[in-house]
């Protein structure tokens, strides 16, 4: 379910003529509003696709397109180009918000590869499964013993030390996403391509554990 | 909707997350159809089989995209092929807690071949599953499939 940008892509400006390649949101020649681009997130801060992303140059494109799509420039603008700059605001908002994280940017990049995320993929390795299953059943039965009323303290320092387990197991998989960047982002296309099949073991195994250490914040929480 | 005394062995999940992660605003406040909050509130046939078992088939799945997993067990008379038992226990949301309980329903005196000829579309149908919901129904036709499939392999069948 990669979020492509789906837009109708002008073939030329409005105000120029000159010929547009989808991969900006102003046209080079005359600076006139295009519609939003139908390239990827990191086109259109004019970024290299890159994880390990220079984070301050993120900032500066987006504070700049933000700047030049502000409102107030569009007072006197008309339907079409107001229309536009809501669009592309819109895609610009979208696009910092998946690129600034870095778990989100890794999940982007497998997404567009396709290597990861939408129906018909591969499906969870059963060891995974067991685990994840084993992980829930523990973080159940403190929850069945605490609503029993059982030795609640102890229920708690039970359900405590079972999260900042998966925590940690949470924190391992980030470094270890971290460690396939540079293979992503410098690697030839079979290094590329076996650094996101990596990735897409490791992103899925983060859902499940995640969604777990959510859970265990829940009933702490109740 | 809490969950009632037998609600205790599952375990819902409202709480379903988009695909980047943030949760779904007003998923929360989803309206359940009455047949799942039945299934909820009264979950049929949850528990365990002993999976190690000769007649024992495990289905353990999962669902990456909200991390949801569920485990369904069916006891097989080999010689009739029928499904004389059928357990589950599911971590997940309402929708796959009940496709799941309904699913245990469903299976429990049919043959094997019959029970896979179940769709995950008739739990949609049966349950009135929005469309958001439905691959929660896809995990309990996975599930009876990897149960069936992991019954057949310890029987020489497959
Ligand atoms: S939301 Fe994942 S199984 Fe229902
Ligand atoms: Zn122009």
């Amino acid at each position: 379910m990669a979020k492509r940008v789906e837009s109708a892509v002008a073939a030329a400006c409005p105000g120029c003529a000159a010929a547009q390649e989808g991969r900006a949101l102003f046209c080079a020649q005359c600076g006139r509003i295009q519609p939003p681009p139908g390239c990827d997130y990191f086109t259109v801060f004019g970024l290299r696709p890159h994880l390990n992303l220079d984070a301050a140059a993120l900032e500066r494109e987006f504070h700049g397109l933000s700047r030049r799509l502000h409102p107030d420039r569009f007072i006197r603008a008309g339907a079409q180009e107001k229309e536009w700059s809501l669009a592309d605001t819109a895609l610009v908002n979208d696009a910092y918000r998946t690129l600034k994280d870095p778990l989100r940017r890794t999940e982007y990049v497998l997404k567009l590869s396709g290597t990861w995320g939408g129906p018909g993929k591969e499906k969870t390795p059963a060891d995974l499964l067991e685990e994840v299953f084993e992980l829930n059943m523990e973080v159940d039965e403190a929850r069945a013993a605490k609503q029993a009323g059982k030795d609640e303290r102890a229920q708690r320092t039970g359900l405590e030390a079972a999260r900042a387990r998966v925590a940690e197991m949470v924190e391992g998989l980030d470094r270890e996403l971290r460690a396939q960047w540079p293979a992503w982002d410098a690697g030839a296309e079979d290094t590329r391509r076996s650094a996101e099949r990596a990735m897409a073991l490791l992103v899925e195994r983060r859902r499940y554990l995640s969604n777990l250490v959510r859970e265990v914040d829940e009933i702490l929480g109740e | 909707m809490r969950a009632g005394a037998a609600g205790l062995a599952v375990w819902p999940r409202w709480r379903p997350v988009h695909d980047n992660g943030e949760l779904k605003s007003g998923e929360t406040t989803m309206a359940y159809s009455e047949k799942v909050v039945d299934h909820y509130n009264n979950p049929r046939n949850v528990g365990t089989l002993d999976k190690n078992s000769a007649e024992v088939g495990t289905g353990l799945v999962g669902a990456p995209e909200c991390g949801d997993v569920m485990r369904l067990q069916i006891r097989v008379n080999a010689e009739t092929q029928v499904i004389e038992e059928a357990k589950f226990k599911t971590f997940g949301c309402g929708s796959a807690i009940a496709s799941s309980s309904l699913a245990t329903e469903w299976i429990q005196g049919r043959t094997i071949d019959d029970a896979l000829s179940i769709k995950n579309t008739d739990i949609v149908k049966e349950l009135s599953l929005p469309p958001v919901k439905i691959h929660c129904s896809v995990l309990a036709e996975d599930a009876i499939r990897a149960a069936i499939g992991d019954w057949r392999k310890k029987n020489g069948a497959e």
